[in-house]
């Protein structure tokens, strides 16, 4: 079935709405979570922590579910969207099954299509995920906005391109084989990065401006918290970021400042993999990889 | 009253000018407008110099002001004069050495080499930086004072400058639409406690923060924003314990008749919003 004409203009997709995410000590993790983070804990299902960042019902939730509680949400415009995609999928050999209504339930949304990327990450194709009638109140004043988008350790980065390329997302720029992936007005929601092992790198709140940015910085300095990169600004979207991780490797940041990408087309720009094009301020990532360039690439030959 | 247009340059002496132009060029990303006689002369805008270290010691520092013509330079002269400042009148020599047209001398109440200069030289060749720092140009300074009530009073009631905000009992103020020119600092003696140049945005002092840390100049406040002016700065210490900022969108008072100076608590929020603490600065001392 071929999506109705009405719906041509629409986006199959429109944002990525939430996080699950499952740690070996969801107390302890929940603590870094909305104490030192600031996002705002929130009743959760059976084991689920569960935290709201904006208007959304829950953005981020924690579990000791290794096997079903990790996942990526996906906003999916509608359901016939959602079997657009479901056939696409298909057709290219990828893992798609429906949610069953509990699996909706937990996830807060009305319907579901649960899929593996290439790299095994799963990845929830979601309709209707649930808003909440009662502003967004934080523990602390961290300026959080909103949740942004996601970081993706990805193992085989053509077949997941492929993957997001089906859903209609573009790739905007690439740092080395580091790919940008934009659905939206946005340089990017998604950021791929090539790795060893599937999962989520990092999931990205924005924050008000740069000063939260900088006192989200000192703060985390003064609480002894790690800060695995930043304060930076990532040379090809403009967004200014820092990176922080909790227990259990979790990294959230804080992000300000993303390019749009304007209407006029272009195609990719490529950055080397570099320091200096992962953060042009010149800060440089700690043990996290991912994030890193290189050592022989640095930022003088740039 | 003595007219200060703005503040002109700051001559400083220095034990090793050979450092001195290493930290001023690699560090700091000045240009060398010229050396000669003893004397290294820097430029940070379209001004034919702003900074200038002379072979000699460091205690040796001057800040220059321009005042608007010599018949003012007159008037300021006499009137600092009558106050009890004796005055040095430059002379032709040493107003070359200023690249000024005419200058006097003078001592403030804490003891600070003070300078009024008419004339002060233009270059026609645009600033080109040593290195790309971002700087668009000399702006303030911080002066020590042994006494702030009293030195606010000689320069808002002897000279035109208004306060725009205090910290405690530490003024920060303008001689014209940009928020301060001159920030006094309580010290125990005389000098100059800091000097400014604007860069043009965040980037640049974000930068020069990894930059100057990389190459291990000590980083003695921020990075970090002022809540009185809302400037983001970094302040970093050069050759002799001189320290220097970079900062970048320093407000400007937009109606002169109505602003009233704002009292900010003397405690580390009302110097950094952002959170960063001084190390191996003093703050002003209550």
């Amino acid at each position: 079935m071929s999506r109705p004409a009405a719906n041509q203009s629409t986006p199959l997709i429109t944002s990525v709405c939430y996080v699950r995410h499952a740690v070996s000590e969801p107390q302890a993790c929940a603590r870094f979570v909305s104490d030192i983070f600031g996002l705002q804990q929130v009743a959760g299902h059976d084991d689920e922590l569960a935290f709201r960042s904006d208007d959304r019902f829950r953005t981020v939730s924690l579990s000791r579910d290794q096997r079903d509680g990790t996942s990526i949400g996906i906003e999916v415009w509608d359901d016939a969207a959602l079997q657009v995609i479901g056939e696409r999928l298909r057709a290219q050999d990828f893992a798609v099954r429906p949610g069953s209504p509990d699996e909706c339930r937990r996830r807060y949304v009305q319907s579901a299509l649960l899929a593996d990327d290439g790299s095994g990450n799963r990845i929830d194709l979601v309709t209707r995920p649930t808003r909440s009638g009662r502003r967004y109140f934080p523990p602390r004043d961290a300026g959080i906005v909103q949740f942004q988008g996601v970081g993706l350790r990805s193992t085989d980065h053509v077949r997941d391109l492929t993957f997001w390329r089906l859903l209609g997302a573009e790739v905007t720029d690439w740092v080395g084989d580091i790919a940008y992936l934009s659905i939206d007005h946005l340089h990017h929601r998604i950021a791929l990065y090539p790795s060893r092992r599937n999962g989520l790198l990092y999931a990205a709140f924005e924050v008000e401006a740069l000063d939260q940015i900088m006192q989200n910085s000192y703060f985390m300095q003064d609480n002894q918290e790690r800060i695995v990169q930043g304060p930076g600004r990532q040379s090809a979207s403009h967004q200014v970021f820092l990176h922080v991780e909790g227990p259990d490797g979790l990294i959230l940041s804080y992000v300000n400042g993303m390019a749009e990408i304007g209407d006029k087309p272009r195609p990719a720009r490529q950055f080397p993999l570099n320091a200096t094009s992962l953060c042009n301020w010149g800060s440089e990532s700690k043990d996290v990889p991912e994030l890193g360039a290189p050592a022989s690439s640095n930022r003088s030959n740039a | 009253m003595i007219q200060l247009k703005d503040v002109s340059y700051v001559r400083l002496g220095s034990p090793d000018l050979e450092q001195a132009e290493h930290f001023a060029t690699a560090c700091l990303g000045l240009q060398v407008a010229g050396r000669g006689g003893k004397a290294l002369y820097l430029r940070s805008d379209e001004r034919a110099h702003t900074l200038c270290y002379s072979e000699g010691d460091p205690r040796d520092q001057t800040v220059g002001f321009e005042v608007e013509d010599e018949a003012s330079l007159q008037d300021a002269a006499a009137t600092l004069e009558s106050l009890g400042h004796p005055v040095h009148a430059g002379t032709a020599q040493e107003a070359e050495q200023r690249k000024v047209k005419a200058f006097i001398g003078f001592r403030d109440p804490t003891g600070n080499h003070i300078e009024l200069v008419v004339r002060a030289e233009r270059s026609g060749r645009r600033y080109f930086a040593s290195r790309d720092a971002g700087i668009t140009g000399f702006s303030h300074i911080g002066l020590n004072s042994t006494d702030p009530a009293r030195d606010e009073r000689f320069w808002t009631q002897v000279c035109n400058a208004r306060v725009s905000d205090r910290i405690g009992e530490i003024p920060l103020m303008r001689v014209n639409a940009i928020h301060h020119t001159i920030a006094l600092v309580r010290a125990p003696q005389s000098g100059i406690q800091h000097i400014n140049h604007q860069v043009d945005s965040n980037d640049d002092v974000l930068r020069s923060y990894y930059f100057l840390n990389e190459r291990r100049v000590p980083i003695v406040f921020g990075p970090g924003r002022h809540p009185t002016s809302g400037a983001r700065f970094l302040y970093f210490k050069g050759p002799d314990g001189m320290i220097f900022e970079y900062s970048v969108g320093v407000d400007e008072v937009e109606d002169e008749a109505t602003h009233r100076p704002r009292q900010f608590g003397f405690e580390p929020t009302s110097f950094c919003m952002w959170g960063s603490k001084p190390a191996g600065m003093t703050l002003p001392n209550k």
